[in-house]
């Protein structure tokens, strides 16, 4: 019987700790966003007027349709990163757009309307240079790619080659723009730096070289800065030197014209570089007559070129920002001009004549936590009466895009800064003003009876009359249409929910945008841009105070970090409200090495933060004399290591009393044979509920929990599939003292690690069997503890038993991270971020290093599964069901104030945000538990009691009788 | 659910070992189609084709979701309006190729390239690697139909209830303990020790209290009682389990 039921529980069991979501809740708790990154090219889909599309290719290589109306995507192609996928240029024509990606490797074609691919082909090897549309008698068929040393032209409609011709002297010129007027010859336009121009005009039909033309221009070094091709094929140049522009006819005299700027009466301002703003609206057609000029940062001419004279059409400064647009025939400048500190007024203007249209204005007000505006795309559309109506994307420093209709209505922002999202915390949300108000009830000393009972009094009526108007909005609400109950959340009235499930998601961004996004929504509460932030900076983001410290407010440190010199900065905020904190933080003169929160607090209750420069110098903030009398009391239990993985070098210090430090250990990783790619500590709030473990004989398995160990992961500097391999080495980070090294041979990164608990999971490529592959190292103390009530490094004199396995899994994985509860009761669970967009929930229990080979009677009493070698993918256990998330770069994890349930928010190029319960909702009725069934069988008891009462009255009456 | 797992691992080995036996006079014949390479930077490139095809959908409602991915996000190609598709500038090696969409499930497919540009298609084995089960190349990738992300809520049903194990497992051995009295004179020596053993056999940790051992120390209770009073006794400490 027992062998019977045995398998029936595990069964039970196992379906139990399987997670998933059900269809019901399907954004109950979850939502995503997508983003496409920061714009590189955009156009918008002008075939149709009422066509809704706009078109972007990012910097993030993302090609996306965006909808005008809302914001929101169409559709989205993701490609690889990093330069193979990188978009060169974007040119759209009709229902396709083109697209040259990775240094003029492929072209691809997209139909726009589905967004499917149309064709791609493999272009000749050479570094990519431009590329046009060629348009011939009034259709566009081709379109040309120009090269280092080749130019080729291909069809449109299939992408073949048509021809391609090797340029003329590549060596000595410098090739650098293509250009097509649409009457059957393309020019390729190339320099000799400060010595001349060359121009080849080939014949669109074969490819033959119609004409060569050479011409002297020693003071032009770059043709795409500094030159336009404008109305009848006329090159124009501007130079800074002579401040003179420069006309070519391409088809004429081969001779420059120089027009000094003189006789436009314009002044160059010194030492900016000046440059032409042509617009070519068909390219079956010539561009237009009209030009900018860019004589300052902003300012703006319009020029007109006449029978080959230059007139002025209007001078505009102060314009930072200035645009064409084309609709139907006509042709309008849009010009960006600022009103005010915070707004910015754009006007159209009408390109033939430089006249301002009527009723054209528009209104756009900056973000004071926002950056400068940096481009504008203009959306053109013929109204009803033929005048020219507009509306445009504006694209600002801190890559938001927002799109404004007239007279200046928002009618969406994308703030693209999330697409690359480096670090995120979690922070409380603080408690309401009444919440607030009672909990100081309890936190004032007394002063009095009387007064203490007035407060009490006053306090419950506040209560009181919370209620009152949580009543009154209830029936108020509940007599309107459902669709108009707005809930919406902003700063004033967010408050903690009951389970303090609802937490302010603070994220930093690679542009230096920082965010507070509400977890619950996904709306963003506050943003705040840094400006001046290194491209290439390195953030640390600690949460010094919580929101458990009313009156104080909760308070955050961002720590940047520049990667080559080392120098740092802090920014020290309010994570609830984005506002830079009064706390000045210290200025850090020195490169900064390391970086440390201690659980100590100051008097305010903000936690101690430890910097360490080059010096090996240690300087605390706050750096009161409280936190220094502190430090001085605790310094000898206060150790931290450094990582130098360019000499590989791990290195041990300890804090003496006058804030200096000492070496106490040191290990060196030869660099020629590996490098540490990847130090893991634990986190720090983590909780172990169960020191050990129950085995099948009822003895029980010490863990060995060690909260100062380090998982350090090296890669073989030998890439031969061979010879390669990873080393996982566990270190105590305060002895220095080598717990546990592990060898994968034939065996290559990128390895992911997870360290928790006992327990070390990680993951890498198998070269042998080409597979990823899963490892898991358990270290245990043993049947009997050392010492039951503290850890010190300092005192374990035995060595952990270490148990270790490995799984195959059929897939690559992007990111990982494990589960994390209030109290480290919930069974743990792995979330893996695939390729494919699914984040997988993988309980912990299939990388157990006790799966037996062969399933005993203790291994079962246990749970243990049987080892199996194959970790099997199950979509169920996705826990973002079809709303892939591109691109995972990391995932945090969260406990809540559930212990069942854990907040997950996975970022990469989306973000999304859910809820996970590991060993399901122990804590909470299920939103599924059947209300009715139990007050039906309640019911049906009840009156069965009364029914047989009656019944047992009768039957003793009548014995009675009897 | 682990069962399950077992046989189809178990089902897996024996038709890998079916297979191979199958496999290698294929292996003579190398890999049947071939590709011209595309010169790159560093050594030859070579390209993937292959079709992708939804039975039921049309290509154009689910093409824009789609990618195919070769080695996680190694190399990446698109899908083509037609369902066809082509991941460009892959170097020669072994590679799965997978196509990804977030609505249907497409299998996985390794394709080796040799450094000739001769292609071949097989069977994802991650167990065993070398094995080979030829496929169609140019790829032939059949969705098997939506991916299937939720699970059923458990609606309450009486037949739901009664076949509910944990159900079956109070309700049959109440059943036994009303009925097999009844039935087996357990007054008789001779069947109780025969039925002792019987349970000893079954329980072979003694630590452990459960069903079996609950039973056979009822049947010893009511050896003295009449069936109508080792019936209410016996109804009782199982009530209680509950």
């Amino acid at each position: 019987m027992a062998k019977l039921i045995l398998p029936f529980l595990k069964l039970i069991i196992l379906w139990s700790t399987v997670e998933a979501v059900f269809e019901d809740q399907v954004g109950k708790f979850d939502w995503r966003q997508q983003y496409v990154g920061k714009v590189r090219f955009s156009h918008f889909d002008t075939q149709m007027q009422s066509s809704k599309k706009v078109l972007v290719a990012t910097e993030s290589n993302v090609f996306a349709a965006l909808n005008t109306r809302t914001g929101e995507l169409f559709w989205r192609h993701v490609d690889k990163t990093g330069p193979e996928g990188n978009i060169d240029a974007l040119l759209q024509h009709g229902q396709d757009a083109v697209l040259v990606v990775g240094n003029g490797r492929l072209l691809r074609s997209w139909e726009i309307n589905i967004g499917g691919l149309n064709w791609e082909i493999v272009l000749d090897s050479g570094s990519f240079q431009s590329a046009c549309l060629v348009g011939q008698q009034g259709t566009v068929k081709n379109v040309a790619v120009l090269k280092k040393t080749a130019i080729s032209l291909h069809y449109l409609s299939h992408g073949h080659q048509k021809w391609i011709e090797n340029l003329p002297d590549s060596e000595t010129v410098d090739y650098q723009s293509v250009y097509s007027g649409g009457d059957g010859q393309v020019y390729a336009l190339g320099v000799v730096p400060h010595s001349h121009i060359g121009v080849v005009v080939y014949s669109v039909e074969d490819g033959e070289i119609i004409k060569q033309i050479s011409v002297e221009a020693p003071w032009l070094s770059n043709i795409p800065a500094s030159c336009a091709v404008v109305g009848q094929d006329m090159l124009t140049c501007v130079d800074s030197t002579t401040m003179s522009l420069y006309m070519l006819d391409l088809n004429l005299q081969p001779q420059m014209t120089q027009i000094p700027l003189q006789s436009l009466a314009v002044e160059v301002e010194s030492g900016f570089q000046p440059s032409l703003v042509s617009h070519q609206p068909n390219a079956a057609l010539r561009p237009l007559s009209e030009f900018f000029l860019q004589v300052g940062p902003d300012q703006y001419l319009l020029l007109q070129l006449n029978d080959g004279q230059i007139v002025t059409l209007r001078d505009f400064k102060p314009a930072p920002l200035v645009s064409f647009a084309t609709t139907g025939e006509k042709t309008v400048a849009a010009v960006m001009s600022p009103k005010n500190q915070t707004a910015s007024t754009i006007n159209l203007f009408s390109a033939e004549t430089g006249r301002r249209l009527l009723d054209t204005s528009l209104i756009f007000n900056m973000d004071p936590n926002g950056g400068k505006p940096e481009k504008l795309y203009v959306q053109a559309f013929l109204k009803k009466d033929d005048s020219v109506g507009y509306r445009v994307m504006v694209q600002t420093e801190d890559h938001t895009l927002t799109f404004i209709q007239q007279p200046g209505r928002v009618m969406w922002t994308r703030e693209e800064a999330l697409s690359d999202v480096v670090t995120m915390e979690m922070v409380d949300l603080p408690l309401t003003g009444t919440q607030a108000e009672l909990e100081g009830e309890f936190g004032k000393k007394a002063d009095g009876l009387m007064s203490m009972v007035l407060k009490r009094l006053s306090s419950q009526l506040i209560l009181l009359q919370a209620w009152i108007g949580h009543l009154w909005k209830l029936f108020y609400d509940a007599r309107k249409p459902r669709s108009q109950v707005k809930n919406e959340i902003t700063i004033e009235n967010l408050s903690r929910d009951e389970f303090n499930l609802q937490k302010m998601m603070v994220m930093v961004t690679a542009s230096g945008k920082l965010f507070g996004i509400d977890s619950k929504t996904g709306g963003i509460l506050w943003k705040h841009y840094l400006e001046n932030i290194p491209s290439n900076a390195a953030f640390n983001l600690m949460v010094q105070r919580t929101t458990a410290h009313f009156p104080h407010p909760p308070q955050c440190t961002l720590l940047i970090k520049d990667k080559d010199t080392g120098l740092a900065t802090l920014h020290v905020f309010n994570p609830i409200f984005g506002k830079r904190s009064y706390v000045t933080p210290p200025a850090l003169p020195q490169p900064i090495l390391q970086s440390l929160l201690l659980p100590l607090m100051d008097q305010d209750y903000s936690k101690v933060l430890l910097l360490i420069d080059d010096q090996n110098k240690v300087s605390a903030f706050p750096s009161t004399k409280n936190v220094l009398q502190q430090l001085q009391e605790t310094a000898s239990s206060i150790f931290f290591y450094l990582i130098d993985s360019n000499q590989g070098r791990l290195s041990g210090y300890r804090l003496k009393t006058d804030l200096s430090t000492e070496q106490i250990w040191e290990v060196i990783l030869p660099t020629e044979i590996q490098k540490i790619v990847s130090v893991k500590g634990k986190r720090l709030n983590e909780h172990v509920h169960s020191q050990g473990r129950v085995m099948g004989d009822r003895s029980v398995l010490y863990k060995y929990l060690n909260p100062n160990l380090l998982a350090v992961v090296t890669e073989s500097t030998d890439t031969h599939q061979e010879r390669s391999f990873i080393v996982i080495l566990l270190i105590d980070g305060v002895t220095g003292r080598i717990i546990h090294e592990a060898v994968q041979r034939k065996a290559k990164g990128p390895v992911h690690v997870v360290h928790s608990e006992n327990w070390v999971v990680y993951e890498y490529w198998s070269t042998k069997s080409r597979r990823n592959e899963f490892s898991v190292i358990e270290l245990y103390e043993g049947m009997e503890l050392y010492n039951s009530t503290v850890f010190s490094s300092l005192d374990r004199p035995l060595v952990p038993q270490v148990l270790q396995q490995s799984y195959i899994f059929p897939s690559s994985i992007s990111a990982m991270e494990a589960t994390l509860t209030e109290k480290g009761i919930t069974s743990r669970h792995l979330l893996i971020g695939l390729p494919s967009g699914g984040i997988l929930s993988l309980p912990k229990m299939f990388l157990d290093p006790r799966r037996p080979e062969m399933a005993s009677e203790q291994s079962r009493e246990e749970n243990l599964i049987p080892y199996a070698p194959e970790l099997i993918i199950r979509t169920e256990w996705f826990i973002n069901y079809n709303q892939t998330v591109s691109r995972v770069r990391g995932i945090y994890t969260s406990p809540s104030g559930l212990e069942s349930t854990c907040l997950v928010v996975a970022f990469g190029l989306d973000i999304y945000q859910t809820r996970v319960y590991p060993s399901k909702q122990f804590d909470v009725l299920k939103d599924d538990y059947d209300y009715m069934l139990i007050s039906s069988v309640l019911l049906a008891l009840f009156f069965a009691t009364m029914i047989s009462k009656r019944l047992a009255e009768v039957k003793l009456l009548n014995r009675a009788w009897r | 659910m682990l069962h399950m797992e077992r046989i189809s691992l178990l089902w897996c080995f024996g038709q890998a070992a079916f297979l191979l036996a199958s496999c290698f006079s294929d292996m003579d014949g190398g890999p049947g189609a071939a590709a011209a390479p595309q010169a790159a930077g560093g050594g030859d490139r070579f390209k993937i084709e292959g079709r992708a095809v939804v039975p039921g959908v049309k290509t154009q409602d689910w093409v824009s979701t789609a990618r195919v991915l070769v080695e996680g996000e190694e190399y990446v190609g698109f899908v083509r309006t037609d369902g066809t598709f082509a991941v460009n500038d892959v170097p020669p090696g072994s590679y799965v190729v997978e196509v990804v969409a977030p609505t249907f499930r497409f299998e996985p497919v390794r394709v080796d390239i040799t450094s000739k540009g001769k292609m071949r298609a097989r069977l994802v084995n991650h167990i065993k690697t070398s094995e080979v089960i030829r496929q169609a190349y140019p790829l032939q990738i059949r969705s098997s139909g939506p991916n299937t992300y939720f699970m059923k809520r458990e609606t309450w049903g009486w037949t739901d209830f009664l076949m509910n194990p944990m159900v079956m497992m109070m309700v049959l051995p109440l059943l036994i303990i009303v009925l097999l009295p009844k039935v087996v004179n357990t007054n008789d020596p001779e069947m109780r020790k025969e039925m002792e053993q019987s349970m000893n056999m079954l329980n072979p940790n003694p630590e452990l209290p459960d069903v079996s051992e609950l039973m056979t120390k009822l049947f010893s209770g009511s050896k003295g009682s009449s069936k109508a009073g080792s019936s209410s006794k016996g109804t009782r400490p199982a009530a209680k389990r509950r």
